[in-house]
């Protein structure tokens, strides 16, 4: 898959798993932070995305500091999934 | 003694407010303008939640968002030095939610967020993250009696420490997962006709409801619109005891000669009536009734907003709301029946 | 007093334990979990059929959440000589009735399980079918109070509070106050909670269980151990103590909310903070009267850390604490009585007991708990408990009025 469909395809998947009902993909730069400022996830939020990564993309991230480092933007995401999909 | 001061409400009666009132209770009249039950249940219809930011509302259960939103308007520019919540089934969607993860990927990785969402105590603690309060915060769940012990808990409260406020009330949701359970518990009956109609069937069960009901309350007699004069709450299946028990309460809070121009000693102007349709309970409330002067009125309510283990916490914003106060002060009694083996009694003097 | 956990069904089982720092932290746990044998938990060692043997219990639709309520409400009733009639202990004769059957006994109870321990159960009665399973009026916490209210016979006020962990914390210091605000003359209150695979998995799913035993305020702890158990206590008013065992005084409490997340505490600890600072000025009394702390201590990183901060914002050096969940788990809706029991065993055997596993201080406090068990004079208890929604509550125990307290 394209790098541009998976991101457009992930923020949709970000959207609906964190029931981000005000929010389009269009919404969600790449680059733009998921903590903090950006779109102001917090930690549920990290724990939900490592079970999203899992049920989509046959990922596991057992250490939620890993995940940390994964979950900065679409772009670090995208990466991630990129080099250690297994579906 | 426990002062109201504000009340706000998220019911399944949208059109409840000022003006069309008066007819909705008036012993009969009005069925037109109450909103009926859709598939056999009394569903909220949800505001917009202007108060709430998206973020904050795409996690919450229905329980947390009627809780919260109703309890906006109340927390706004006020000090609240506590948050009281009575629910019985708040947050069972979310927490069935999780237990549908849990089997669905068999005890695998699952998203905690239902989980979270699903304790019965998000409720009041979600209420206090959204007004940065930080005071005392408890939750009651026990099924019929949870709004009660709310109130209990705040008088206690501010007897011990004065020129304290408090917000308190009632908070339940219908969910899928739990009306199954209750239908095939027998607590429901499958199908009813909307209104008054509920009262004639002469069947087991009731009809399903949800709702938030909230308090603003304090020591203090002034700007109060009424006060919790008495409450009791107990637990039997024995009428003769409910009779016992509702005398001497009316012995203990409204002694002969209080009332201005009362015919009984020990009468209230107006009863607030939990019956809700099931021929089971009904026993329980016309001996209440019987113990009352026959001039007094009844009015019930639960064709109104269903019924649910807080349903009690809807009446007494209900009379505080709607019910036409004249003479003042009003004395109102409320009993409410949960699931024929919890009782409980409220006596509220209403000055405005 | 009354209490059955993973280190014993009594209190001279429990207190055996602890005096010799022994942990009831283990492998075995719920059947229906594939967590069971995984990751260890502070099970208590009876099966559901040896706790109905115990307790005399066969009804149907009884759950082990129930019947772990029974068994240490037993014991406490007992201790406490509630089952004596009113007449023959000096109370209004009234026939039958006995103290804990008087309309002014009280019962205020606690959980956060309730029936879902269930969960197999309630995931096939919420799919469907009208039969349902005997369990229907079983799943709520509610469903444990009525219960015992029904069993009993109790003709007072029955309520259930769930406040998460801080559960049965706020049914103690509800009773206490119920008594002090003259409307209910003695309260029985405590709670209760069994592991269930609901909870296993909600605590998992948030990644908060320690892959090994529980390591309070240490700095490689890895998070927290389920546990299960029950405990309540039988609160009475001073004037109505001449001739019975007591134990300790509630001397005070206080109920906060961190309003900080739904899941954690803040890091700065305010809510306990505020907690602790509100029981110490309850009980009217000085951050140096407490000569020990029952800490939260649950061994998640973020427990541990707001609760020491808080520890050493109120206390500059903290007295002597520790946190007894190395040896019992995290009982959950229970951890605020079995606790609050702890603690007055403490006061009541002038003894303070220890934290298991711990090895290395968390650097950015240096706090060490008590790592070994030993005699000590004690006045006052501090007992901490927070919760998931910030709810927050501390209880201060104390050494009961002089000349009151009975050796047993």
């Amino acid at each position: 898959m394209e790098t541009a469909q998976l991101k457009e395809r992930l923020k949709a998947q970000i959207i609906e798993f964190l029931n981000l009902s005000s929010t389009t993909p269009a919404d969600i730069a790449d680059d733009q932070p998921l903590f903090g400022e950006g779109l102001g996830l917090d930690s549920i939020d990290s724990l939900e995305l490592i079970v999203l990564l899992n049920r989509e993309y046959g990922i596991v991230i057992k250490d939620p500091k890993e995940g940390r480092k994964v979950l900065v933007d679409v772009n670090t995401m995208v990466d991630y999934i990129t080099q250690h999909r297994t579906k | 003694m426990l002062y109201i001061h504000r009340t706000s409400c998220i019911s399944p009666q949208p059109r409840l407010v000022g003006g069309e009132e008066a007819s909705v209770l008036a012993g009969g009249e009005g069925r037109g303008t109450a909103a009926g039950p859709v598939n056999g249940v009394y569903r909220v219809v949800e505001p917009g939640y202007p108060g709430i930011p998206p973020n904050t509302l795409r996690r919450m259960s229905k329980a947390v968002r009627l809780g919260v939103g109703a309890a906006m308007p109340l927390i706004r520019q006020e000090r609240i030095d506590g948050i009281l919540i009575g629910t019985g089934n708040g947050g069972m969607e979310e927490s069935v939610k999780f237990l549908r993860q849990i089997v669905d990927y068999a005890e695998g990785m699952l998203a905690p967020g239902n989980f979270v969402q699903g304790i019965p105590n998000a409720i009041a603690s979600q209420i206090g993250l959204s007004g940065h309060l930080r005071g005392y915060n408890s939750t009651y769940i026990h099924r019929g009696l949870g709004f009660e012990h709310a109130l209990i808990d705040a008088s206690m409260l501010i007897s011990e420490h004065p020129g304290t406020r408090y917000l308190v009330g009632g908070v339940d949701e219908v969910s899928g997962y739990h009306y199954r359970i209750e239908l095939a518990d027998g607590w429901y009956k499958t199908t009813v006709t909307p209104g008054l109609s509920l009262y004639d069937y002469d069947s087991p069960g009731s009809i399903a409801g949800e709702g938030a009901a909230l308090f603003l309350v304090s020591g203090e007699s002034a700007d109060a619109v009424a006060a919790i004069k008495g409450i009791e709450t107990f637990h039997g299946t024995d009428q003769h005891v409910v009779v016992t028990r509702l005398r001497a309460f009316l012995a203990r809070h409204l002694p002969a000669g209080s009332q201005p121009g009362q015919q009984l000693s020990g009468s209230p102007a107006l009863y607030l009536s939990g019956e809700n349709g099931d021929n089971r309970a009904l026993p329980f409330y016309s001996a209440c009734a019987a113990v009352l002067d026959p001039a007094v009125p009844v009015v019930r309510y639960k064709h109104l907003c269903g019924e649910y283990p807080t349903a009690s916490a809807f009446a007494v914003w209900l009379a505080l709301q709607f019910v036409p106060p004249q003479p003042l002060p009003q004395h109102i009694l409320f009993y409410n029946n949960h699931k024929l083996t919890q009782h409980s009694f409220i006596l509220l003097e209403r000055f405005r | 007093m009354g209490v059955i956990s993973a280190i014993g069904d009594s209190l001279a089982a429990n207190r055996k334990a602890l005096v010799r720092k022994e942990s009831g932290i283990g492998y075995s746990g719920p059947a229906n979990s594939r967590y069971v044998g995984v990751i260890p938990f502070g099970s208590v060692t009876f099966s559901n059929a040896e706790l109905m043997e115990h307790t005399g219990i066969y009804d149907a639709g009884v759950s082990r959440t129930t019947l772990l309520a029974a068994h240490a409400f037993r014991q406490a009733i007992q201790d406490a000589g509630l089952l004596l009639s009113e007449a023959t202990s000096g109370g209004a004769a009234s026939g039958c009735t006995t103290l804990l059957t008087a309309t002014d006994t009280a019962l205020i109870g606690a959980t956060t399980v309730g029936g879902m321990c269930l969960t197999d159960e309630l995931y096939r009665d919420t799919n469907g079918g009208a039969q349902g399973s005997g369990y229907l009026a079983s799943y709520d916490g509610a469903s444990v109070q009525q219960y015992l209210q029904n069993r009993y016979g109790l003709s007072g006020l029955v309520t259930t509070i769930n406040t998460a962990c801080s559960s049965s914390a706020n049914a103690i210091q509800y009773g206490g106050r119920l008594i002090r605000n003259g409307l209910v003359r003695r309260a029985i209150v405590g709670g209760v909670d069994s592991l269930a695979k609901y909870t296993i998995n909600g605590f998992n799913a948030l990644q908060i269980l320690a892959p090994a035993a529980c390591k309070p305020f240490d700095e490689h702890r890895q998070g927290l151990n389920l546990g299960e158990g029950a405990g309540f206590l039988v609160l009475e008013r001073e004037e109505d103590l001449a001739g019975k065992k007591v134990y300790a005084e509630l001397r005070g409490s206080c109920n906060v909310n961190d309003a900080y997340h739904a899941s954690s505490l803040s890091p700065n600890g305010e809510g306990p903070f505020l907690a602790m600072q509100g029981a110490l000025r309850s009980a009217g009394l000085d951050a140096s009267a407490i000569g020990y702390i029952n800490a939260h201590g649950t061994g998640t990183e973020n427990n541990d850390a707001s609760e020491s901060q808080a520890m050493i914002r109120i206390f500059g050096t903290p007295p002597a604490f520790a946190s007894t969940k190395s040896s019992t788990g995290h009982t959950l809706g229970a951890s605020g009585a079995i606790e609050a029991i702890y603690s007055i065993l403490d006061l009541f055997y002038q003894e303070a007991y220890p934290s298991v596993n711990f090895s290395t201080p968390m650097p950015e406090t240096g706090l060490r708990p008590l790592t070994e068990f030993q005699p000590m004079k004690l006045e006052h208890v501090l007992s901490n408990s927070f919760g998931f929604g910030g709810n927050c509550t501390s209880l201060v125990f104390s050494v009961a009025p002089a000349g009151l307290a009975k050796v047993i």
